[in-house]
């Protein structure tokens, strides 16, 4: 056949019948090959953690403030068992705006009880609480017989190996809420006010996380920023407070490590 | 071709590529989705709606930069091109909808405006393992942007076709910051075999077919001709062009299209002034010559669009002695009128 009895023009209806039938077996080439990436992309994502973000709906809770040092609510479980509740803002934010109402009523906040309302986050075993409106906290007074003083327990130097995650993302707003992809979210995060916190494994392979605090107990955001998402051994006095470690470094002791950390297996 | 600017001229067959466009990503999203959820059901929906669009918009750059040099390499994929701008804007919309919902789930509700997180949440600029490679994705999301937002014949007439060609053009700048985005992204952290020889695959036949058409192009400009008289270049047989059709000679550094028909010869400049697109591959209908890209109409005797069109390319003298075809190498001023060479006198 000549070449110019297959002349397509865009405009023109008539269509050549090989022309036709190449361009039905390339589309079907085409649905083919979208079939297998859609397939290859899908199936090879790393497995997402059931970390749990409660974004349409709030929970109330009752409990007493503290911040050791970064704000926390200490919920009785059982008798003598207490749970102690990460108080975060919303999107990337510290949640002391939202405090600023109950604050101004009181001389200090610490140790007073209060009830908040709020979206929970939650992923082996700690919990956290995002708050969204002043008007969601309140001071109350139902709780009785509750002891205000946490127990500590000093457990010295540690070295640790892991990675700075932001524990809001991590506990279950964003999946991955770690590693190379998250990383400028998690400095968004810290930087805005969320405690920063060290993902580790122990030697039986369990999760460990550690509140990370300056060499004084105080809270720590802006230094430790070029350090998040990135492997990293650190090293720290570390005290025990309930259910959360509290590791106290100075940010020069940091060491980012090329090797992938255990937390990503 | 048309005389006003319409958001779409709208035809038969533009119907029909968009129909097989929009079928396309709503398979590769629904597949995408539904194998997430099925298999990996902790997945969350901002992030399941990041990695279908993301990866469905390189899915998708890899078939429109494969359709080019195609239809250099088999007229048969010119449908495939007639429409492609449709192809390029749907991409850029899957791109759009991967970077937004980025940009917003990474950077925004924190403590600096969302673009200037962008740029300086992660500083590691003089390393490669931790390089911030959302900025290699927001630039090339802006060169689809620029590229999308003109890809319309009214910034193709007013920014003019060379200048509108180069703009688009930067699509292989976009690819490449694309190539490195993904590697210095997603690979750094989601390693997997089959992803990445994915990835390799489709820049390796991107790279092999515009190699091999470069050198397809190379063998065009090699068909020089030869002089026998200092005014005149020899170029071919009559027997060689075949009917209603144009074999394609560089003269003068510049290519021009030798068409046959109705028992004459004609010669213009190859290039269409539309997108550029090869004329001497396209073929005479209805007395003109038409472009084998876009259908654009040209009348052989004049280079000029039939009106009330107004498009001009410039002409050529021809002459013939025996069955030798001669060619005047000096070009005439675009639509300028030149009587055909009649073969059989």
């Amino acid at each position: 056949m000549s070449k110019n009895d297959d002349f397509y023009v865009g405009y023109i209806d008539h269509v050549a019948p090989k022309t036709k039938g190449f361009l039905k077996r390339f589309v079907a080439i085409t649905l083919f090959l979208i079939v297998a990436v859609a397939v290859i992309f899908s199936l090879t994502q790393s497995t997402f953690k059931n970390s749990t973000f409660e974004l349409t709906s709030t929970t109330q809770i009752t409990g007493i403030y503290h911040e050791n040092p970064y704000p926390m609510l200490r919920v009785p479980i059982n008798h003598n068992s207490y749970k102690n509740i990460v108080l975060l803002g919303f999107g990337k934010s510290s949640v002391n705006p939202y405090l600023q109402k109950v604050m101004n009523e009181v001389v200090t906040l610490d140790k007073k009880e209060i009830t908040v309302e709020g979206n929970l986050i939650y992923y082996n075993g700690k919990t956290l609480l995002q708050i969204t409106s002043q008007e969601k906290v309140s001071l109350t007074h139902s709780l009785k017989n509750i002891s205000s003083n946490i127990p500590i327990s000093k457990l010295g130097q540690k070295t640790l190996d892991g990675e700075i995650i932001d524990p809001k993302c991590y506990f279950g707003v964003m999946k991955p809420g770690k590693g190379k992809i998250h990383r400028s979210c998690a400095v968004r995060c810290i930087s805005g006010g969320i405690p920063p916190v060290f993902a580790t494994k122990d030697q039986y392979n369990n999760s460990q996380y550690y509140l990370i605090t300056d060499q004084n107990g105080m809270p720590i955001n802006k230094d430790i920023l070029p350090y998040i998402g990135k492997p990293s051994i650190i090293k720290g006095y570390v005290e025990e407070q309930e259910d959360w470690s509290i590791i106290k470094i100075n940010t020069n002791d940091i060491n980012i490590v090329s090797s992938t950390s255990d937390i990503y297996q | 071709m048309g005389l006003d600017y319409q958001l779409v001229l709208w035809n038969k067959h533009k119907k029909t590529y968009d129909k097989v466009i929009l079928i396309g990503m709503l398979l590769y999203i629904i597949l995408f989705a539904s194998i997430t959820l099925v298999f990996n059901s902790e997945t969350s929906i901002e992030t399941l709606v990041i990695r279908a669009f993301g990866t469905l918009a390189i899915l998708m750059l890899h078939i429109i930069l494969i359709i080019g040099p195609m239809a250099r390499l088999n007229t048969r994929f010119l449908p495939l091109l007639y429409n492609r701008r449709h192809l390029g804007v749907s991409m850029f919309i899957a791109a759009l909808i991967h970077g937004g919902f980025s940009i917003f789930q990474f950077h925004a509700l924190g403590d600096v405006n969302p673009i200037y997180s962008l740029f300086t949440s992660n500083m590691d600029y003089d390393s490669l393992t931790n390089f911030p490679f959302q900025v290699l994705g927001f630039f090339a999301l802006l060169i689809l942007f620029a590229m999308a937002s003109t890809s319309h014949d009214f910034y193709l007439a007013n920014l003019s076709a060379k200048i509108w060609k180069r703009l688009h053009m930067l699509v292989y700048i976009a690819y490449t910051l694309i190539i490195f985005h993904v590697f210095l992204g997603a690979f750094q952290q989601e390693t997997s075999l089959f992803t990445i020889v994915a990835m390799c695959l489709g820049f390796l036949i991107i790279t092999g077919l515009h190699i091999i058409t470069g050198i397809k192009e190379v063998t065009i400009d090699k068909q020089q001709g030869t002089y026998g008289d200092p005014n005149w270049l020899k170029v071919c047989d009559i027997d060689e062009i075949e009917e209603d059709r144009a074999k394609i000679f560089t003269v003068n550094n510049e290519r021009v299209a030798i068409f046959k028909y109705e028992d004459k010869l004609s010669a213009i400049h190859n290039v269409c002034k539309h997108q550029g697109g090869p004329l001497g591959e396209g073929k005479i209908i209805d007395g003109c010559i038409t472009c084998p890209w876009h259908g654009y109409q040209y009348l052989p005797s004049n280079g000029q669009s039939p009106p009330p069109f107004t498009e001009k390319v410039a002409i050529y003298e021809l002459k013939i002695i025996g069955s030798d075809v001669y060619i005047k190498p000096k070009a005439l001023a675009e639509g300028t009128e030149v009587i055909p060479i009649n073969i059989s006198k």
